[in-house]
């Protein structure tokens, strides 16, 4: 091989250099925007789900209701209620749950640290972390099976609630006073953002083990049931199976709508789907739109480029190049500038990108910035916008100079 | 060494038709030193393009040193046209980015000569020429005459045995002229074939032989 040519055509290159450097800008420009572009809608549908999640995955909740229609002789207005045996009643019966938790709670006066403040305090077992994304902060636990089976006074509660009660120091091993019992403190929530709640965000409230929240609340009946099916699908059959056994258990008609009622998150979670898809093609679109009008600027400059280029191409053929070399060197030069321009983009998006994920989110209000600071760089976009402009780019480039190194050099070299 | 029989080009712009040489025949020796005249539009530059073979005959046969032109490749045309053929035109045709010294270096790189061999032979060339104080300038910066010299030294880079010039003083003040043809005339008498396209007597009067052409035919 001989090097010669090659560090000609780079000196021809570095001396052309102005003349490319506002393609090499529009690659740059367009690189950069689309990649910025097709981040922050990564992120802002992976943030939705997230916030999705925060509540829990496939969930269903059970709350009890009043009959609407009369049954077995009984009349309709007849209030339902649900009991903790429900519980083990239901699993009993239906295997498609795979895990089952009773919630009772009510709104108390808790204090510590010589701080007195209200929240809601709930009852509940062991299952309710998994059905509803409550990860303790490092140091700490949810409850457990041995907390609930034996009713230990402890507690889980919310980083509001820590922060109220202890400011920034940690909780854990603290006691805390609900109702002149006192708690001691096993575990903070993680932060999280979470876009649906029945009490208030859970960074508010505070849980125990489910008979040890008894002795400060001793209503029999609970507040409502959380279950999560083995597999999404089967939200429906359950909610179904739900009605006819409780309704057998309490005589109500398995078709009165009002006796319970359920929250079916999965039901939720499909629309919710529908929308993320929604967001992702909308972006998809205009993500196709803007590289399509990128492109016909760029392959635009580089056709000109090439025009220009008519002349030297036809002096080259006359004092003997080969049309080898004439399309090597154009190639080289295409694929020097095409990579210059996107890699810079690359470098310069991938910067910005990670930047804004620095950005602290704040978890206490439910802001705008929760979707928009959490950019998602996607290495499979970028392959493919690279693929799709090249392709163009190339095109582009390489065409005239085909068509001038295949004509004869006089045609070339009468071109002005 | 140059052999023309019957050589016809027919130019097809749209529907009209221009025959700028009509069954042109001709034979130039090896060392002769031939003018080429003409009023315009007589077709002296396309039989010119077709002797440097950067353009091909409608119909005709061109032999070069024993070879059919019509039967050599895109590639084998650009080697004749880089080893066997100099070419100087009127209007110089310099890389405008190059300096002197690359442009005269650029026929000696596409035909894959040495370093050594290049620097040598620029610098051989450059002193012949009286530019080798210029050889970092660019055309741009260069005078007309200036700029032919380069074009010459570029032409005689490879070495070729002929040499066209296309109305190599056309754009040139008559001194710079001159210069160029007491070089055209050094290199005739050092052997080289010689072909020159002008419509001035006086320049004419350098060469052996004149070859005139009206309306695309040879005249007697």
């Amino acid at each position: 091989m001989n090097l010669t040519l090659p560090r000609f055509f780079w000196s021809e290159y570095r001396k052309r250099r102005k003349k490319a450097s506002l393609i090499t800008f529009a690659l740059f420009w367009g690189t950069l925007s689309i990649l910025l572009l097709m981040a922050f809608g990564q992120g802002m549908t992976i943030q939705f789900k997230v916030a999705f999640s925060g509540l829990g995955e496939t969930l269903i909740m059970v709350y009890g209701g009043q009959t609407s229609l009369p049954f077995e002789g009984l009349p309709k207005g007849r209030p339902i209620s649900l009991y903790p045996e429900d519980v083990d009643y239901l699993k009993e019966r239906i295997p498609e749950i795979l895990r089952i938790a009773p919630e009772s709670y009510n709104y108390l006066q808790v204090s510590a640290n010589g701080k007195e403040i209200n929240r809601t305090v709930h009852g509940t077992t062991a299952e309710f972390a998994l059905m509803r994304t409550q990860v303790p902060r490092l140091g700490g636990r949810f409850l457990n099976a041995d907390d609930v089976a034996k009713g230990r006074k402890v507690a889980f509660i919310g980083w509001k609630v820590a922060g109220d009660l202890f400011g920034s120091g940690d909780p854990v091993g603290s006691q805390i006073i609900i109702n002149r019992i006192p708690f001691t403190v096993i575990g903070v929530l993680q932060k999280k953002i979470q876009d649906s709640m029945y009490q208030g965000p859970d960074a508010d409230q505070i849980y125990l083990p489910f008979y040890a929240y008894r002795q400060i609340d001793n209503r029999r009946r609970i507040n409502q049931i959380h279950i999560q099916p083995r597999e999404a699908a089967q939200s429906k059959l359950i909610e179904a199976r739900v009605r006819t056994l409780l309704g057998r258990k309490n005589r109500f008609d398995p078709d009165d709508r009002y006796a319970l009622s359920f929250w079916n998150t999965i039901e939720d979670a499909k629309e919710g789907m529908a929308i993320f898809k929604g967001i992702e093609i909308f972006l998809g679109i205009i993500g196709a739109l803007t590289l399509l009008i990128g492109a016909v600027g760029v392959t635009n400059l580089m056709y000109a480029l090439a025009k220009e280029r008519t002349k030297e191409i036809g002096i080259k053929l006359a004092i003997g190049a080969r049309r080898r070399v004439i399309v090597q060197q154009f190639f080289l030069e295409t694929l020097f500038v095409f990579a210059k321009g996107t890699f810079w983009g690359f470098i310069v998006a991938f910067n910005i990108v990670h930047l804004i994920r620095l950005a602290p989110i704040n978890y206490d209000s439910f802001g705008i910035e929760a979707y928009l600071l959490r950019p998602e760089f996607s290495l499979q976009i970028f392959a493919a916008y690279m693929a799709i402009l090249g392709v163009l780019v190339f095109l582009s480039g390489i065409f005239p100079a085909l068509r001038a190194s295949r004509s004869n050099p006089i045609e070339s070299l009468r071109y002005e | 060494m140059i052999e023309l029989q019957g050589i016809t080009k027919v130019y097809q712009t749209g529907s009209q038709t221009l025959e700028a040489l009509r069954g042109v025949s001709l034979k130039i020796g090896r060392g002769e030193f031939i003018s080429i005249m003409g009023p315009s539009g007589s077709g002296k530059s396309t039989l010119m393009n077709i002797i440097g073979c950067l353009d091909t005959p409608t119909a005709g046969e061109y032999v070069l040193d024993g070879d059919r032109v019509a039967g050599l490749s895109f590639d084998q045309l650009a080697a004749v046209r880089n080893r066997k053929i100099g070419f100087v035109f009127q209007n110089f045709n310099l890389l405008p980015y190059a300096t002197t010294w690359e442009n005269i270096e650029l026929p000696m790189l596409f035909d894959g000569k040495n370093a050594h061999k290049r620097k040598k032979r620029i610098s051989e060339l450059l002193n012949a020429v009286g530019l080798y104080d210029w050889r970092d300038h660019r055309p741009s910066e260069l005078s007309g005459g200036q700029q032919q010299r380069v074009a010459l030294a570029r032409a005689l880079a490879n070495d070729p045995p002929i040499l066209l010039a296309d109305e190599p003083t056309g754009n040139l003040d008559s001194r710079s002229g001159e210069e160029i043809m007491a070089i055209l005339t050094e290199l005739w008498k050092a052997g080289r074939t010689i072909v020159m396209v002008t419509h001035n007597d006086h320049i004419a009067s350098y060469s052996q032989r004149v070859i005139r052409l009206l309306d695309g035919m040879v005249q007697d």
